[in-house]
């Protein structure tokens, strides 16, 4: 399989590092290559944040790629800075609690879902994240539930384990969540 | 697609920071002395809850300046001990490699390259080459400097690091820059292959049933002070003749050979396959020892190619090593940027290609 590459966005606090985490990890426990690269400002709170996790059979060699075939943008200010980065036929996955539904161009494929919504509906505004990567999951084909499992099980830190019933659940609602043809 | 979940993988996801921390640990490092400054403040903070934990000995110090004496003590007593900063701090730290090299003490380093000059910014660079080939302090002095361009080197080359410092009792330090420090990559944990080196000879462990020791840079007199020059400089001449390390591929046919050191290693072996791809023909070559330099190697490369292009993330700083060990036999050329990301793999294809033509 060619390499793919991957871009997660949004605020500071959204949980965009840890996402991309989980997701390196998942592509790790089943037999991948995969790097993961941050980048953050010096904010707390509230600034932008991104991570580049790029997958491939071979050993990973080039990190900060051109183009990415897949982004998730958690707000507006990183689908507009991240829209026009993403590969022809690559899918933008778009949180529309907190960004408009515009599609800004035409050669890549969209997926828009209230991911904030759907996990305020989960009782905790804080599982947007991994809701997402549900959604990728199933969007993307490259990564299965089961990986994802895992992963959050090894990254998710022994004091916290107490959270991992709820986050596995935002995966599976992430992952059933109907996907609207665009 | 279909996955099978490897069983038993002893592959961990990791940043470059904790690698080289959980690896100066499994190196046997007893004492670590630092100073926080992104983006290597990782490695201070793993140190500070493993050492203690460990009963090994770890001071969050007042200073870089401080930080780098505190090794230069410990080292002196012949015990594996470290500090890591990041360039404007590693220069706070100059005068005393210096005098460590001339004390012949086994200081370890770790550098995570930002951008520089001055404060600069917390993006990663390349441009402490020289600050680590060549140095700030005084006098004839040479660091052992390695390079690391994956996660898993990071933890290969610490313990590298960590053997050569104690083999050859030279400040020795690891290179990396601000990307490998903050990037994740599955890799697997080996165990320290190295020897451990006896120090009893010459270590001061309290004088206790023998003669006291000194440790002391400085000779009154012209003789003995050349005498101990002339013997760090056989050293440097043992290191050049047994440590360099390099890796290449496809320098037999290649009509120019791309060089780089570090993590831009990555970005550059994939414009080399995409140049590979389109019928070009490039080659490889990375110096990983930057001290000792693959001076030979680079020579009888030189011999090969019609040119050399050298690529950094810096304003040409590797450049005029390359240029003396090419000794201008082919032409060298150069490509490269001063800070932030690295160069895409398209930039690189099109800064070869535009030699090619």
């Amino acid at each position: 399989m060619s390499e793919k590459n991957f871009i997660i966005a949004g605020f500071g606090g959204q949980g965009v590092l840890l996402a991309g985490e989980v997701l390196a990890n998942a592509f790790m426990l089943a037999g991948k290559n995969v790097t993961w690269y941050p980048c953050y400002g010096a904010e707390m709170r509230g600034g932008t944040v991104n991570c580049e996790i790029v997958m491939n059979d071979e050993p990973v060699s080039a990190v900060n790629k051109k183009e990415a075939d897949f982004v998730i943008a958690l707000n507006q200010a990183s689908f507009n800075k991240f829209v026009s980065k993403i590969k022809k036929g690559g899918l933008m996955i778009v949180n529309s609690s907190l960004a408009k539904e515009i599609k800004t161009r035409s050669d890549i494929n969209y997926l828009f879902a209230p991911i904030t919504k759907l996990a305020e509906n989960l009782g905790n505004i804080k599982m947007t994240n991994i809701l997402a990567l549900g959604l990728l999951a199933k969007a993307s084909k490259l990564v299965s539930v089961d990986s994802l499992s895992h992963a959050l099980d090894t990254v998710i830190p022994p004091h916290r384990k107490n959270l991992l019933p709820l986050n596995l659940k935002a995966l599976q609602i992430g992952y059933e969540y109907d996907l609207q043809p665009v | 697609m279909t996955e099978c979940l490897v069983k038993n993988n002893k592959k961990v996801l990791i940043k470059g920071n904790y690698a080289i921390a959980q690896a100066a640990i499994k190196a046997g490092c007893e004492c670590y002395f630092g100073y926080p400054i992104t983006p290597q403040s990782e490695i201070g903070e793993y140190m500070s809850g493993k050492m203690q934990e460990l009963h090994r000995a770890y001071v969050s110090a007042e200073s870089e300046l401080a930080a780098i004496n505190m090794v230069v003590g410990a080292c002196s007593t012949g015990a594996k001990a470290m500090t890591s900063s990041s360039s404007c701090a590693v220069a706070l730290m100059q005068e005393a490699l210096s005098y460590a090299t001339s004390d012949e003490l086994p200081v370890v380093l770790v550098s995570v390259m930002r951008a520089g000059p001055g404060l600069g910014n917390i993006y990663p660079s390349q441009g402490d080459y020289n600050q680590a080939t060549v140095g700030g302090g005084n006098g004839d002095y040479k660091l052992i400097v390695l390079s690391p361009s994956t996660v898993q080197e990071c933890i290969d080359l610490t313990y590298k690091t960590f053997y050569l410092a104690h083999k050859y009792r030279n400040p020795a330090v690891l290179l990396a820059d601000g990307l490998l420090g903050q990037m994740m990559e599955p890799v697997e944990f080996t165990d320290y292959p190295y020897p451990a080196i006896d120090h009893s000879d010459w270590a001061l462990t309290g004088a206790k049933g023998r003669p006291a020791r000194k440790i002391r840079s400085y000779a009154p007199l012209e003789g003995p002070q050349c005498e101990h020059v002339k013997n760090l400089f056989n050293k440097y001449k043992l290191l050049e003749e047994n440590e360099v390390m390099y890796e290449e591929f496809d320098v037999e046919d290649a009509d120019i050979v791309v060089t780089c050191f570090g993590s831009l290693a990555r970005n550059v072996k994939s414009a080399i396959k995409t140049c590979r791809a389109k019928g070009l023909k490039v080659g490889f070559f990375r110096p990983i020892t930057l001290f000792p330099f693959p001076n030979r190697r680079l020579a009888e490369i030189a011999g090969m190619t019609k040119k050399i292009l050298v690529t950094e993330v810096n304003m040409g700083q590797m450049l005029r090593d390359v240029k003396l060990a090419v000794n201008g036999k082919v032409p060298v050329s150069f490509y490269g940027k001063p800070v932030g990301a690295w160069p895409n793999v398209d930039d690189i294809v099109e800064a070869i290609e535009k030699e090619l033509n």
